[in-house]
């Protein structure tokens, strides 16, 4: 299973050094298929690597320092267009990783502009976003009333020139989650960057990064968000002594402590993600729990071409993530409607 | 996967994995004297697989995978598998490669000197690479042209010709019939038949050549020979290229380089051998 | 009301490169290329000397270039920089 390979690879990068033709192709395969690629890359800069293998990983890094240059001068960008309506451009996932220069961000895929604004100033960022050269995605109205009754963000803009996204959250998960995150408080703990940027504190960039792989995601790409995890524990317990006693109050605090809890047993798990147990004032362990093992098994669900093992496992997760986010007969009628439309949980 | 093969065409190596025997019997035939990957370490990924498991037996349908995928990509029908493969390394070079500025453009060499031709699908650029590659000239690629940014220089991507309804009769007159794959009839490009390159655009195929003319021919147009500023050679580059935005700085420098230093016209032709007079003539004018 | 001012982007972020009928501008940060005419460049290269509002960039432009309709001019001016602006290689401060 090549899920395993490159999860061993990326916990220790030295074992690439023994690593045989057929393993190498399929490490590069699972890596590029979970988007992991740069981040490998950036990893492997300094372990000696056959002379085929140099030219990918070289490629990789490029890859990777272009969509830094692109997300940041995207959000550049978000900053110009909502300075006038006076509301702070507080940067998600991995534009804020990468603005902050954290490691998370390093050959990190990016994709989309992530930001978080208060739910009552939605219209006015919404008016100042339209009018700076962003256009609805989708004319669909049932998705666009979808969008606006239930989930946690607008639906998706993109902007008409420079053909990219920006989705707005105004909460962490969809409205019909069970877990309602306070994104009050994420806002008001919220910290500058410079150049008029923001983005969550330590302890709830990892509140918000778990809410999304646990309790909102059918853990497609999961092994990407459990590394940003990682990385995002390992910098801020090195700086901090009492990190992860702030980390498990501010999940109580969101009603995030399972899926928080989880997510670090996951990554201590498979990423050795040094992590700091407790018996008071609360008591932590981070040994495996029921349930964790579907997860893992989830996550590493790769072959060595890539493709997605294990279909039936693949398919309880798309049911589950839809169950968490939703009631049961809200979900019905949201999959009845997506299916006569010819979409299918493939 | 079941089936499979490795193959490097140029600066750029394959891993192909397929459900099903026949694609795969095909790509070894027509690239049998292709070299292997440095090392065994490919490139780039490519699948052939059922959409469905149980579409493997049952009107098998090929989906068309890899390291890069277009999410929308149709199926195709498991007799056009040969095409799915091409297709399929297509897409990776399309979506996924970086060491070269990449130009959808044919491209042929005499006396270390390369004309560089594109066009849309239908403006003759193909055929006249794959005639051009009969008639004295080496052919570098019928679909890609990859620019070195550090150089300047055009390097070889010599996959197979993929020749379209009229044109599948023009070379079959030209080159020996040991050299083409099978007939592929009504695919979503109207007929197709490969044309396996000549033995020695594979073995120079490592060879660059530094541009020095480029041509936008149009087929089916009374002839006529226009120049073409570098502006709208920029332009028409950029659109040409997959990768240029990707590629940043350096994809800017490259296509710069290339359009002040190459002579650049645009060519209307309604034969074969209306176009390649021209071109001759244009070439010893120019080049 | 004051004249708005405007900084050009950065000299080390910005490529200039003219061609035999149109210039390109290559800009880093946003690693977009843009095609333009006359008088974007010398819009941008009058910028270059140091922020300004419009009425210094037509002096500035006025030492190289006969301009003979300032009005005309000034109002040329001042919409090749809201266009600029939009594209991020002009701020207005």
């Amino acid at each position: 299973m090549s899920g395993a390979l490159l999860v061993a690879v990326l916990r220790n990068p030295a074992e690439a050094a023994d690593l045989v033709p057929a393993e190498w192709n399929a490490l590069i395969a699972a890596a590029r298929a979970e988007r992991l690629i740069g981040t490998l890359a950036v990893l492997l800069q300094d372990i000696a690597v056959p002379t085929s293998i140099s030219p990918i990983l070289t490629d990789a890094r490029g890859e990777a320092e272009r969509e830094k240059r692109q997300a940041l001068w995207e959000a550049d960008r978000a900053a110009a267009a909502m300075a006038s309506c006076g509301v702070p451009v507080i940067l998600l996932k991995g534009t804020a990783y990468a603005a902050a220069g954290l490691r998370a961000g390093e050959g990190r895929f990016i994709g989309d502009l992530d930001i978080l604004v208060p739910r009552d100033r939605l219209a006015d960022v919404e008016a100042a976003i339209l009018g700076a050269g962003w256009e609805w995605v989708k004319p669909d109205p049932y998705d666009d009333d979808y969008y606006r009754r239930w989930m946690h963000e607008l639906p998706p803009m993109i902007h008409k020139e420079r053909d990219r996204m920006i989705d707005i959250h105004h909460t962490v998960l969809p409205l019909t989650a069970r877990q309602t995150p306070d994104a009050a408080a994420m806002i008001a703990n919220a910290i500058a960057i410079g150049h008029g940027l923001h983005m969550l504190s330590a302890e709830d960039r990892i509140c918000h990064a778990a809410a999304h792989l646990i309790a909102d995601g059918d853990l497609a790409g999961g092994l990407r968000n459990l590394w940003d995890i990682h990385c995002l524990c390992g910098e801020a317990a090195a700086v901090d002594e009492g990190f992860f006693l702030s980390l498990f109050e501010r999940a109580a605090a969101h009603g995030l402590t399972d899926p928080v809890w989880r997510a670090l047993r996951l990554a201590h798990r498979l990423y050795a993600t040094p992590v700091t147990a407790y018996r008071s004032p609360i008591s932590v362990d981070y040994s495996l729990r029921g349930g964790d093992r579907f997860f893992i098994a989830r996550l590493l669900a790769r072959d060595g071409w890539g493709r997605e093992s294990r279909k039936l496992l693949r398919f309880a997760f798309f049911v589950r993530s839809h169950w968490l986010r939703m009631p049961p007969m809200m979900l019905a009628r949201h999959l009845w409607t997506k299916w006569r439309k010819g979409h299918r949980p493939a | 996967m079941k089936h499979r093969i490795m193959l490097r065409i140029g600066p750029a190596s394959f891993r192909i994995g397929s459900a099903w025997r026949q694609p795969i019997a095909d790509l070894a035939r027509l690239y049998a004297a292709y070299p292997q990957p440095v090392d065994g370490v490919a490139d780039f990924t490519v699948r052939l697989e059922p959409t469905r498991p149980w579409r493997r037996f049952i009107r098998p349908s090929v989906f068309i995978g890899g390291d890069h995928m277009l999410a929308d990509a149709a199926p195709m029908a498991l007799a056009h598998g040969l095409l799915a493969a091409e297709m399929g390394m297509n897409m990776q070079m399309a979506l996924g490669w970086r060491r070269h500025v990449l130009l959808h453009a044919s491209c042929v060499e005499k006396d270390g000197k390369a004309l560089v031709m594109t066009g849309e699908s239908g403006s003759g650029k193909s055929t006249l690479a794959a005639q051009l590659g009969e008639r004295g000239w080496r052919l570098m690629g019928d679909e890609f042209a990859l620019l070195e940014p550090e150089t300047g220089g055009v390097f070889a991507f010599p996959r197979l010709v993929s020749l379209k309804n009229q044109a599948i009769g023009v070379m079959q007159r030209e080159a020996p019939e040991g050299r083409f794959g099978p007939l592929m009839r009504d695919t979503p490009k109207g007929d197709i038949r490969h044309l396996a390159p000549g033995a020695e655009a594979v073995a120079r195929m490592d060879e660059g050549a530094m541009p020095a003319l480029l041509l936008f021919p149009r087929f089916g147009f009374a002839p006529d020979i226009r120049e073409v500023g570098q502006g709208e050679a920029f332009m028409r580059l950029t659109q040409a290229s997959t990768n240029y935005v990707t590629l940043g700085e350096a994809g800017f420098s490259a296509l710069t380089r290339f359009v002040t230093g190459v002579p650049a016209r645009a060519i209307d032709f309604d034969s074969g051998e209306t176009a390649i007079g021209m071109i001759d003539r244009l070439w010893a004018e120019l080049a | 009301m004051a004249e708005s001012r405007y900084r050009a982007e950065q000299g080390a972020d910005i490529i200039v490169q003219p061609l035999d009928d149109v210039t390109l501008i290559y800009h880093r940060r946003s690693g977009q290329t843009h095609i333009v005419v006359s008088p974007v460049p010398e819009i941008l290269a009058a910028l270059a000397e140091g922020e300004a509002d419009v009425p210094a960039i037509l002096t500035r432009l006025a030492r190289d270039y006969d301009l003979d309709d300032p009005g005309e001019a000034r109002a040329g001016i001042a919409a090749h920089l809201d266009e600029l602006v939009s594209l991020g290689l002009v701020t207005r401060i």
